[in-house]
């Protein structure tokens, strides 16, 4: 997206996600915060107009991104984020966390750390699969997304885990989304080493 | 006398103020600023059958936040994908009425999430084929309208509890479609419908990024920093974890809240019966 701040694309499988950052731009007299900048989510879907399942979508990014943006640094502005669904086969919101990680780091925009995502679904067999697709999510019995701030291994930033479930194979699941996400933080890592380094080069010459 | 009037004063302007530190006040002291525990509910009442018009209603008390589920059956024509299934669809209206936070018009961004996510949950609720009464032909469409009265906080679980409750009053009366007019015709004799798992919410909420409560009012909730749902149904198997809110919440701590609603499940199901 050249007309963006910043933006990038995350593709897992067939599930593809554009996010693009705005900002910090003047937020309006009645939205502003005195102290903090604001953050808002837009979440565009594939096909069709936005419905609540997309509300609850950008509900879901904002709570987790709007403390991590470092917000504090530019008072009264407005860092809009806008994702869009290009293809999707399962695992979309983990994909959508990871792109505006990656556009966030590309619009420059103070982070606290990386926030890296994954899904993996419980199906009837007992087996544990990482990054489902959409029709692994629809016989699974429980589906569980797990986000982690980099460096930090306290805790999950954000949780989403529904079905029909127990606990051991919501701490099986925890696990497998902890190293599937230090391996998404790599890829990221690689991403934005070679961005910097192309750009310097361009800069260079 | 006079003294004791002026340190009663002084206490509310102080939680006018200054409503963070107020309640810091509180919670560095292992309390909260209504006497509770960190991990205790508040009192929780049930009344099913309130709306006389509706095929089913639940009123639910949880401390002073107070909803109100009211659902309508109607007959409508199945999907063509699935020819035997009714439907269940939920709404979650917050209206200036139960808060100053929400403004007239178009639902806001917490109704619209509540809605949603609670519409999700109730898909463990129902089986809903029991809503057919002719395969391909015509099926029960039930729609629930969840209405906060007041808001003091904790408005999902209050209205998860009222979903069930209703969905437990509902009654619809034995339909028989014939197939020579196309119509329709219902019986006097009514029967329930099944709730299938059961669900029993227990939010948890991070406060001030240290202090972790339950079932938070709507004072805490203003000082969140996450929020974490847990819904268990019958036997105690998790049916939802969901976290929102960047505040960081330790895996021992998710323990600890899955163990103390499955304390509040037992509650919640002497309240519901």
């Amino acid at each position: 997206l050249n007309r963006a701040d910043g933006s990038a694309q995350f593709s897992a499988g067939n599930t593809s996600v554009v996010s693009g950052i705005y900002g910090p731009v003047e937020a309006k007299v009645y939205e502003e915060k005195l102290d903090r900048a604001v953050v808002e989510v837009k979440f565009r879907p594939d096909i069709g107009a936005p419905t609540t399942k997309d509300k609850w979508m950008e509900s879901a990014i904002r709570n987790t991104f709007e403390r991590e943006i470092l917000a504090h640094l530019h008072p009264r502005t407005l860092v809009q984020i806008v994702i869009q669904l290009r293809e999707g086969d399962g695992s979309v919101d983990s994909a959508a966390i990871n792109a505006t990680s990656l556009a966030l780091v590309d619009a420059g925009i103070p982070l606290k750390c990386m926030i890296t995502a994954a899904t993996c679904a419980v199906l009837s067999d007992d087996t544990t699969v990482v990054d489902p697709t959409q029709e692994e999510i629809d016989a699974a019995r429980s589906t569980h997304t797990f986000a982690f701030a980099s460096g930090s291994s306290t805790g999950p930033l954000y949780v989403d885990s529904r079905g029909d479930f127990t606990m051991d194979e919501y701490n099986h699941c925890y696990e497998l989304c902890a190293l599937a996400t230090e391996r998404v933080l790599a890829f990221m890592r690689t991403a934005i080493e070679g961005k910097v380094t192309k750009e310097a080069k361009i800069s260079a010459a | 006398m006079g003294e004791a009037g002026q340190v009663t004063f002084a206490m509310q302007t102080f939680e006018r103020i200054h409503p963070v530190e107020f309640q810091r006040r509180f919670l560095s002291q292992s309390t909260r600023h209504t006497g509770r525990e960190f991990m205790q509910f508040r009192s929780l009442q049930v009344i099913k059958g309130a709306i006389s018009t509706a095929q089913g209603s639940a009123t639910v008390r949880l401390g002073n936040t107070t909803v109100v589920c009211g659902i309508k059956a109607e007959v409508c024509e199945p999907d063509v994908k699935q020819p035997s299934s009714g439907y269940l669809t939920t709404n979650v209206e917050l209206s200036p009425m139960c808060s100053a936070r929400f403004r007239p018009g178009a639902p806001s961004d917490e109704a619209q999430v509540a809605s949603e996510h609670i519409h999700r949950l109730s898909a463990h609720l129902l089986d809903l084929t029991q809503l057919c009464i002719e395969t391909g032909r015509a099926v029960w469409s039930l729609s629930a309208d969840i209405v906060c009265l007041k808001h003091d906080g904790n408005v999902l679980d209050a209205a998860v509890i009222a979903l069930v409750a209703a969905l437990e009053d509902l009654q619809l009366p034995r339909a028989e479609f014939d197939s020579a007019t196309g119509m329709v015709s219902a019986e006097r004799t009514m029967c329930h419908v099944e709730v299938k798992r059961g669900l029993f919410p227990a939010t948890f909420t991070l406060v001030d990024d240290m202090y972790v409560v339950a079932d938070a009012d709507d004072a805490e909730e203003q000082m969140a920093a996450a929020s974490l749902l847990v819904v268990m149904d019958r036997d105690g198997k998790l049916v939802n974890v969901w976290k929102r809110g960047a505040g960081l919440m330790s895996k021992e701590t998710v323990e600890l809240c899955v163990n103390a609603a499955r304390v509040r499940m037992a509650e919640i199901a002497k309240a519901l019966h």
